[in-house]
Formats: C-alpha cells, sequence, structure tokens
C-alpha cells in the first residue's frame, strides 16, 4: 500500500482516538462504546499493521540497503562499466528490479527467506550502530546457487550454456549447488570493491 | 454534582487512548524517513506505546463491571451521608 494511503489511516486513527479521549463521556451510549472500541482497539491494530508492512516494503528498496554509509561502494558497484561484475550486468540491463536491486540477489527464495532477511537486517542495524561492522564485510554463508537459480533455471542460456552443459555433471552440481555459480573461473567478478578506484562507471542517461 | 467527578474508565479510556495516539503520532513520523533506525522507532517506540494503550483499553473493558460496582457504592455513601 502506498506510503500516502497508510498515513491517512494513521492519521483517521489519532482523529478517532483523539475523539474518545477528549469526550470520553461518549462511551455511556452503545454508539459510543462502537466508536471507543473501534479507535482504540480495531483502528490502531489496522494501522500498526499498515504501517509494519509499509516498512517491510521499504526496507527491500536500493536506497534502503544505502542509507548506511558501509554499503556505499556496493551500490557504486552496480554502476560500474564491466559485464563481467556480476551485479553490474544485472543491475544495469535491468534483470533485476533496480529499485529492489539488493533485496532481489540477497534474498533467500525459501519459504521463510523474506522473514530471515528482515532478521538478518535487524543483526546489519545492532552491527551498523551497537558492536560496529567486521571490515570487510561478508555473506553469513556462501552465495548459494538457490538464488541465481531462482530466474535461471529453465533459461536458455543457462540450460543451454556451453560451458553448463560440458557434461551432465556439471548441471547437477550446478543444480544441487555442489558447484558454485561464482567458481573461479566461471561468473567470479561480484562487487570487487577494492578495485572500484580503477574501473569505468555507466552513466544512466535520464 | 455525580458528573462532575471523574469515572475511572473514562479516565483509563483517555489514558489508553492518548497512548494510542501518541504511538500512531511515532509511528507516521517514521513513515516519513526512509532509514533503518526510522523502523526500530516503529516498532520499539509506536508499536510499543501502541501495544501497552491497547492493553489497558482492553483490560478497562474487562473492568467495567468492577468500577461501575465502586462507583455505585461511592454514590451509595455520599447518599446516606
Amino acid at each position: 500500500m502506498p506510503t500516502f494511503l497508510v498515513l491517512a489511516v494513521l492519521v483517521i486513527t489519532i482523529v478517532l482516538a483523539g475523539l474518545v479521549v477528549a469526550r470520553p463521556t461518549l462511551t455511556v451510549v452503545r454508539g459510543g462504546k462502537m466508536l471507543a472500541f473501534l479507535a482504540l482497539f480495531i483502528f490502531p491494530v489496522f494501522a500498526g499493521l499498515l504501517g509494519l508492512e509499509n516498512h517491510v516494503e521499504r526496507s527491500k528498496q536500493t536506497s534502503f540497503c544505502l542509507t548506511c554509509h558501509i554499503m556505499g561502494q556496493y551500490g557504486k558497484s552496480l554502476y560500474v562499466d564491466d559485464s563481467s561484475y556480476i551485479p553490474a550486468a544485472h543491475f544495469q540491463n535491468a534483470r533485476i528490479p533496480r529499485d529492489q536491486a539488493c533485496y532481489t540477489c540477497h534474498t533467500d527464495y525459501t519459504i521463510f527467506g523474506g522473514f530471515n532477511s528482515k532478521l538478518k537486517g535487524l543483526h546489519h542495524i545492532y552491527a551498523q550502530y551497537i558492536t560496529k561492522p567486521q571490515q570487510p564485510i561478508k555473506l553469513y554463508h556462501p552465495y548459494n546457487n538457490r538464488e541465481c537459480l531462482h530466474c535461471h533455471e529453465g533459461s536458455r542460456s543457462f540450460e543451454q550454456g556451453a560451458l553448463h552443459t560440458a557434461d551432465a555433471q556439471t548441471m547437477a552440481d550446478i543444480k544441487s549447488n555442489k558447484l558454485s555459480c561464482m567458481s573461479s573461473g566461471c561468473h567470479d567478478t561480484i562487487h570487487n570493491v577494492k578495485d572500484l578506484d580503477h574501473v569505468k562507471y555507466w552513466k544512466p542517461v535520464q | 454534582m455525580m458528573e462532575n467527578q471523574i469515572n475511572p474508565i473514562h479516565s483509563r479510556l483517555r489514558l489508553a487512548g492518548t497512548l494510542i495516539m501518541v504511538g500512531l503520532v511515532v509511528q507516521a513520523l517514521s513513515l516519513l524517513w526512509n532509514h533503518p533506525l526510522s523502523f526500530i522507532a516503529f516498532v520499539s517506540i509506536g508499536g510499543l506505546l501502541l501495544a501497552i494503550g491497547v492493553i489497558l483499553y482492553l483490560f478497562a473493558l474487562l473492568n467495567i463491571p468492577a468500577a461501575q460496582a465502586e462507583q455505585e457504592s461511592a454514590k451509595g455513601q455520599k447518599l446516606q451521608s
């Protein structure tokens, strides 16, 4: 739901609650009791859930991830003018939604993947503001091919790629995550933030 | 004369409503700021105030018969005196 609609619901709820606070004697009659129930229970819970949903959706935005200073270089790497940079190639060619670039590749495509990502996000906040993040930052686990295959599995370039089909075992190993897509010699240039000072950058047409 | 007295149920409703309003204001303000800390403010300040307010309201509903009996006995004592 758009933020302005959530804000509208919040404002309506504040007004209704304000009415009960200003005139609690309204609750003497049945209609007033119903108003109080709506204003002090139904609407606040509903508005709170809408707000929570809005926050969770906003936390998927690339701009949200990049509000933390430490992620700045990773955001910059999306503009590298070199197709061997996997995140840059995906971002620039709109293979992933640009406004949710980080989330699209870094969430787990499992039943509770989105929820787990948000829990990790809370840990990121803790690390950012309480313990200070370790440098260089690292993934919690080695990148799982499942996240790549969420989109690429079944696509012609993946299923019929010369190296992917070099032998039957290679494809089986990729699909079972035994052979990482980012193995050396394959798609092994990721954000590569340490070399960002020596590369050219893509300038999007405004 | 009795109407001027503060009904305990009404004072609880006022307190619950005020907490809910403050919580909702915090939540609304947090939605205007796209930052991880705004989410923390939303949950830990806004959510907490909202939850306390709603629970207080529900407790006030549960205690309405007791509060009414209390008020009735106070009314009776005043009439006797």
